[in-house]
């Protein structure tokens, strides 16, 4: 299975670790990734607060390079998976959109024809590789942990354009908690907004919402979250500190990233996951179910 | 079919005050049966005491809307068969993010609040001309899905920012000062971007998508939020962190083709809040994760992403 990678900005610089381990991960899976070097910033959906046929256009651009490559795109963040998908969906219902991004996408020799596909790395995980296939190559169960599946906004939102799963009962990430012998933990906010774009905008909403989705896991139990979008993973786990402070609560709940988990259930080590970029380190929890 | 329909309940007058319980009803439900039809037939049969907001039953009053599952949906509009084969269980709340009065009826008090403070009516700056207005066709599109807002509160109710923000606008609200701001006939339109464009107002949408992906009626309230922000900017309202953030984010994208973290982060919050960042910094810095400014080099392609830019910019 071949895809043009789009890893997105997050994933290039402050959540290296989710990069890294992706690929790692990507090879075990036999899944084979070309790197869309070339490809712009999906913008966040802020292009769309500036223009609307900007972010149209900057994103058609993507979409029209990887129709080039002959290949579906496979990004590794909920965000840049919501808004190319948005892109898509638009440009792909209105043919006057679509004759005027590509009217300047012309200029630089490029035309978006409405054949490519977009998928999220928990998709292809779940649709293209499949659970059974997890399962077969789990070398470490991680037994006992008690792991919430957060999904996060705009893997699910909004559905019509993401066409994932269903966006009221989502259950891709528990299956695979299951899969690789952790118990899942089922809470309120498993589908809710971390805030983060209002970290830099009204940082205390931002704060509250991430107090708010961490307590509302540990509050069912939960010792550990994962997730599969690194701007949901900044603000669990970077942000942690201040949303503590924002609900009066030392929260201590390490946060993984999609790949980081299902790779260290494959025998990957802790440092090849980069479990020390992590602002709260897993390290207490792994040592307690003893898989350190 | 029989089914439990379980329904969170609370009575002010009970000697708990209005603490929740959940009550269940054994229902028997036929293929095409609504909520609304299912509530009606408890309170007819089981329970009078239940209480429920209902009027039309054609999803146009937007008094039957309630949270299913989880979920928040108009009654009349929803069909108890097709909610139970998805959840192998049918929970009725009352809309969240509201007070409760009783059962599942809540206060709306603060939605009608919102809605009056943004002055819901045309303000033109003149009489209409001898004929009337003569509007396009373009025109009422442009504000047609914001003028089908039935007021249901559901979209308030899924809304992450107003769960962390009472005082948020709100997507109805956000939606119908759209409705005016969009209006060709229009004269206050900006008075109106400027009074949400402060605190609790359009900036703070934390963009969840769960009003556009819940609304009833296709309003779309997180797609005209954005429209409002964009009119926001072009009005040259701009001295806010959500305007400075997307500016900074165009900013980045027309230098290196990708988003420059650290820049971007200074340039929203200006230099005093990005002081009180130094903190955080040092400490992703200790776990290898400071996204330094300018080490790396713009995008293969920079240029292209540039033409595309001034090429949108031209037309505009």
């Amino acid at each position: 299975m071949r895809f043009a990678f789009y890893p997105g900005c997050a994933a290039l610089a402050i959540a290296k670790e989710a990069y890294r381990s992706t690929l790692l991960l990507a090879e075990r899976l036999g899944l084979e990734l070309v790197e869309m070097v070339r490809a712009n910033c999906c913008g966040a959906g802020l292009f769309n607060d500036k223009n609307r046929e900007l972010n149209l256009t900057l994103n058609g651009r993507t979409l029209a390079q990887a129709e080039e490559m002959g290949l579906p795109i496979m990004t590794i963040c909920n965000t840049c998976f919501m808004v190319l998908n948005r892109a898509r969906a638009e440009l792909d219902r209105d043919d006057y959109l679509r004759d005027k991004v590509n009217h300047h996408l012309a200029r630089i020799g490029l035309r978006y024809r409405g054949e490519v596909k977009v998928k999220h790395l928990l998709q292809v995980v779940v649709e293209d590789v499949g659970i059974d296939r997890v399962k077969g190559l789990v070398r470490r169960p991680l037994r006992r942990l008690q792991v919430g599946a957060f999904y996060g906004c705009h893997i699910l939102r909004p559905s019509e354009a993401v066409a994932f799963e269903d966006p009221d009962r989502p259950r891709s990430l528990d299956d695979l908690i299951l899969a690789i012998g952790a118990e899942p933990v089922d809470y309120e906010g498993r589908t809710k907004c971390c805030g983060f774009q209002l970290d830099l905008v009204s940082p205390h909403l931002a704060y509250r919402m991430i107090g708010k989705r961490i307590m509302e896991c540990r509050d069912r139990g939960g010792e550990t979250m994962i997730t599969g979008c690194p701007l949901c993973h900044i603000n669990l786990d970077s942000y942690q500190g201040y949303a503590g402070k924002e609900v009066g609560f030392k929260l201590d709940m390490p946060t993984f990233h999609l790949s980081q988990l299902l790779g260290f259930a494959m025998g990957f080590s802790e440092e090849e996951m980069g479990f020390a970029k992590h602002l709260v380190s897993p390290e207490r929890v792994l040592k307690d179910r003893g898989l350190l | 079919m029989r089914i439990k329909v379980k329904i969170k309940r609370c009575d002010p007058t009970g000697r708990g005050g209005c603490e929740p319980y959940l009550q269940a009803y054994d229902v028997d439900v036929k293929e095409g049966m609504t909520i609304l039809e299912t509530l009606m037939w408890i309170k007819e049969n089981l329970d009078g005491t239940l209480s429920f907001r209902r009027s039309c039953r054609s999803a146009i009053c937007g008094s039957c809307a309630l949270v299913v599952n989880g979920t928040p949906k108009l009654a009349c509009k929803t069909q108890i068969l097709r909610e139970y084969e998805g959840a192998r269980e049918v929970v009725l709340s009352p809309l969240s993010n509201f007070r409760v009065i009783k059962d599942l009826v809540v206060d709306l008090s603060p939605l009608w609040d919102k809605i009056g403070r943004i002055e819901p009516w045309l303000q033109p700056g003149s009489e209409p001309p001898e004929g009337g207005w003569i509007i396009t066709k373009d025109e009422v599109e442009r504000i047609d899905r914001e003028s089908r807002c039935i007021l249901c509160g559901i979209c308030n109710s899924g809304c992450n920012s107003q769960e962390v923000d009472p005082e948020f606008i709100g997507p109805s609200a956000a939606a119908k000062v759209y409705r005016f701001v969009g209006d060709v006939r229009e004269d206050g339109k900006r008075r109106r971007l400027e009074r949400v464009s402060g605190p609790h107002g359009i900036w703070d949408c934390s963009r969840c998508v769960m009003c556009n992906e819940y609304c009833p009626k296709r309003v779309e309230p997180m797609t005209s939020i954005e429209k409002l922000r964009v009119e926001a900017i072009r009005e040259g309202l701009v001295d806010n962190a959500g305007a400075r953030h997307v500016e900074a984010l165009v900013d980045s994208v027309n230098r290196v083709g990708r988003l420059d973290e650290a820049v971007y982060t200074f340039r929203s919050l200006g230099f005093l809040r990005s002081i009180g960042m130094i903190p955080l910094g040092i400490r992703l810095e200790l776990h290898g994760k400071m996204p330094l400014p300018h080490i790396f080099p713009a995008i293969e392609g920079i240029e292209e992403v540039r033409e595309l830019i001034r090429a949108v910019e031209e037309e505009e």
